[in-house]
């Protein structure tokens, strides 16, 4: 039997074996049809007819329940929803247990989220750091510009004030007003 | 790899139980599957994953024989919440009594549609990882209740007849 207790692990073993059978585009497909169309409908419909307070009631269960230590904080503002994962309760399997098959795990949340946030109207900010590090900042899609300062919506729990932080911005990827995994600026 | 905490399990997290919405991830893996690679493709999959992710259990159960096929289990279903199971050890086999079925009952619970073939997938992956242990694995029953037989080769058990496995019904 497959279980949800190791799911990140034969979750991420799955993106390789698609990648292998029918290339990205395979794996592009899974993300949006599996997952945001079927796996997190309850997340599409929270989201699409509740917009950031949905976003609060989706990830603020989801997180609770994948994450008790509480390794993220949630901040939310009219025109903001903001998550700062401080230890990444999925990557944080893959990396506790050496797990890997597929080239970049981290990618998959872009996969999912990205089309789903499309569908309800909204963009996404967000950089990660694959050490189980990352934000997240999603603005409804007529929000323009770059990337809010450091601590501007989370205060002293934005990631990026961590020290371990990275400084040099080749080793983060990361997205400004988007929903496609593959518009990744490195 | 990290040692793992829970002795039986090669894949450890920090919390003693899985969380139980990713079973509307694994069904819907299923129905993607199904519907793009066909029953071939999944099955596939399912034999891949076996013999691929699963590999350090295979190891534990080739070098530990059928007490290791038990802790695993024993340790697998305390790990899955809602799961209801019995472990039974004989001198030639080793039966998984699943009484409920902590998949089968979550996807029912949150009003998903299961795929029809879940518990096929059981025997699938169960049986690529018994054959890479140099066992063999039958099953029988389904949607919710089942029994998950491992054994050694010469226990001489019938060929698996996949209409003992039941459709999942929602």
């Amino acid at each position: 039997m497959i279980g949800c207790y190791d799911f990140c692990g034969h979750y991420e073993w799955t993106f390789g074996w698609f990648e292998r059978t029918g290339g990205h585009a395979l794996v592009r497909d899974y993300w949006n049809e599996a997952i945001n169309h079927d796996s997190q409908r309850h997340a599409r419909d929270l989201i699409r007819h509740g917009g950031i307070p949905g976003m609060l009631k989706y990830w603020g269960h989801t997180l609770a329940e994948e994450s008790p230590s509480l390794g993220f904080n949630i901040s939310h503002r009219e025109d903001v929803f903001r998550i700062d994962f401080h230890d990444c309760p999925s990557r944080g399997f893959l990396l506790r247990n050496g797990l890997k098959n597929y080239r970049d795990y981290c990618d998959h949340c872009m996969g999912w989220t990205g089309p789903m946030l499309r569908e309800a109207g909204y963009v996404i900010d967000h950089e990660h750091d694959h050490q189980g590090h990352c934000w997240w900042e999603m603005r409804p899609a007529s929000a323009t510009g770059g990337h809010a300062a450091p601590g501007l919506v989370a205060g002293a729990k934005d990631v990026r004030l961590r020290p371990d932080w990275p400084k040099d911005p080749a080793k983060l990827d990361r997205y400004t007003k988007a929903n496609d995994p593959d518009a990744k600026m490195k | 790899m990290s040692t793992p905490a829970t002795p039986g399990l090669p894949y450890t997290d920090t919390k003693p139980q899985g969380s139980p919405d990713f079973f509307y991830g694994i069904n819907a893996t299923f129905r993607f599957m199904l519907q793009r690679l066909g029953m071939d493709g999944w099955r596939r999959y399912l034999e891949e994953l076996g013999r691929g992710y699963f590999a350090p259990v295979n190891r534990q159960w080739a070098e530990g024989g059928l007490g290791a096929v038990a802790r695993y289990w024993r340790a697998f279903f305390a790990a899955e919440p809602g799961a209801v199971v019995e472990v039974v050890e004989q001198p030639d086999r080793v039966e998984v009594r699943v009484h409920e079925c902590p998949a089968i009952k979550h996807l029912r619970a949150g009003g998903r549609e299961i795929v029809r073939e879940y518990c096929q997938h059981c025997y699938f992956l169960g049986s690529a990882r018994a054959g890479a242990a140099g066992l063999t694995m039958r099953l029988s029953g389904g949607s919710g209740s089942c029994c998950h037989t491992y054994a050694r080769a010469d226990a001489g058990l019938a060929p698996q007849d996949l209409a003992q496995i039941k459709e999942a019904r929602s």
